[in-house]
């Protein structure tokens, strides 16, 4: 069943983070207005994206300058005497056409720079994820699939509003903690100078506030940092706890009570 | 004659009063309005005060539903609904991702307050394009040790399902005796 909605309710970078820790395959059609693109993912992670309506197939590396119309023939011609197992990036880089680093470098670039980023200026539009839509044999996917985490932080670099940010940060007066295991997710992210100012600065005790202070940054440079490191899974804002309330403030009922209300339920 | 209560909650049109009024036995106290805002895009009548259902456990114990209203003007409620409460069921439309921040918005607002057992049930599963749990838990970031359960609150088996899950919750933190 596909996964439909708006990226203005649910945003893009919030979508990725679920592709990323569902581990998902498929495809994410976007669409606004005459505006068009896909992104396919291979377990969690970013393979191949195009923007517009035409969708870019092999032709791609030759509008990059990368390789020639006859070089793009030639690795087709490889791929149908391999059978359909073999993918038009594999075919060119086992024929010696490119290499692999080169392609993964010019296809990356591209795919960021020039579709994924600028997804994330958009304010509205329908997306649609197609479970398990893989691309088709055309289409030149990149040898080393992308992490998330990556697009994540960069996109959120992006981000130039309050309105979004302050949907998962409301307020300044909020804590910043790691979660348990950002582990692996940490590796794959990669962090500007005063990205780093603030990392550094988390404690799981210290407010947005007084990191900003800290820092010497904005409260909106900082909530802006941290809506990235939040929404790419490396840390969680949490409310300060109120010494008053808190569990003692929850009845501890007896459990012969509870007991005697799910034998009655089970029983309906 | 001893009453405990459970709170439903949960975005408008989330499905609390059909929730409530599939597994009452009495018929639901509900103080359904015309919508006056927003939510009249969504449905003709909401609730606007409360719902309310009954379910007798014993001679001398009664289990009482309380579903909250979903719209923000009435947050005041959710704090004097949630006094003494033994546990939430949030409630999400899991056909309609832009009630997820909403969502999230509730569940914050009641875990925050008081470290209360609750569940998520992620409603209208029975709907083409429902997002499955496990995809609900990853959009409203729920960690791996709260339940998300796929439910129909028109559906009594469901809701019943839904309720014993919650009380299972309770039961792990409940004192002897």
């Amino acid at each position: 069943m596909a996964l439909v909605g708006n990226i203005q309710d649910f945003g893009l970078s919030d979508f990725l983070y679920l592709v990323d820790r569902g581990y998902k395959t498929g495809c994410l059609h976007l669409k606004r207005g005459n505006d068009a693109a896909v992104l396919f993912f291979e377990k969690g992670k970013l393979v191949f994206a195009s923007q517009g309506t035409g969708g870019q197939k092999g032709d791609l590396l030759v509008q990059l300058g990368k390789i020639t119309p006859q070089q793009l023939e030639q690795a087709r011609q490889l791929q149908s005497h391999n059978g359909n197992g073999m993918s038009l990036s594999q075919a060119l880089v086992s024929g010696n056409i490119i290499s692999q680093e080169e392609l993964q470098q010019s296809l990356q670039t591209h795919i960021e720079e020039a579709v994924v980023y600028g997804l994330f200026g958009w304010p509205d539009g329908e997306f649609r994820f197609e479970h398990g839509q893989k691309p088709e044999a055309d289409t030149p996917v990149m040898p080393v699939p992308v992490p998330v985490e990556h697009l994540i932080m960069e996109g959120v670099r992006r981000i130039d509003e309050w309105g979004r940010i302050k949907d998962r940060i409301p307020s300044t007066d909020m804590i910043v903690r790691f979660v348990d295991q950002p582990g692996e997710k940490a590796k794959g992210v990669k962090l500007a100078p005063e990205e780093w100012r603030v990392f550094a600065r988390i404690n799981g005790k210290d407010t947005l506030a007084m990191i900003a202070q800290k820092t010497n940054l904005s409260d909106f440079d900082v909530c802006r940092v941290v809506y990235g490191f939040a929404t790419a899974g490396l840390v969680e804002v949490v409310k300060k706890p109120t010494a008053p309330r808190g569990a003692a403030d929850v009845p501890r009922v007896k459990r012969s009570l509870v007991s005697r209300i799910i034998s009655r339920i089970e029983k309906m | 004659m001893q009453t405990v209560k459970m709170v439903i909650s949960g975005a408008v049109n989330s499905g609390k009063t059909e929730f409530i009024k599939t597994i009452s036995e009495i018929e639901v106290v509900s103080t359904e309005r015309r919508a006056s805002d927003d939510t009249k895009l969504i449905k003709k009548e909401t609730t606007v005060a409360m719902d309310f259902g009954r379910i007798a456990i014993s001679k001398d114990l009664v289990l009482h539903l309380f579903g909250t209203p979903g719209q923000k003007r009435f947050d005041f409620m959710w704090e004097i609904l949630s006094e003494g409460m033994l546990g939430l069921v949030i409630l999400v439309d899991s056909t309609r991702p832009e009630t997820f921040r909403e969502t999230n918005r509730i569940i914050d607002f009641f875990i925050s307050y008081r470290d209360t057992p609750y569940v998520v049930a992620a409603n209208k599963q029975d709907r083409p394009n429902a997002w499955s749990p496990d995809e609900l838990r990853l959009a409203l970031r729920q960690p791996p040790h709260v339940k998300v359960i796929p439910c129909v609150a028109i559906d009594r088996e469901s809701v019943k399902n839904t309720l014993l899950e919650l009380l299972y919750v309770i039961l792990d933190r409940s004192a002897e005796g």
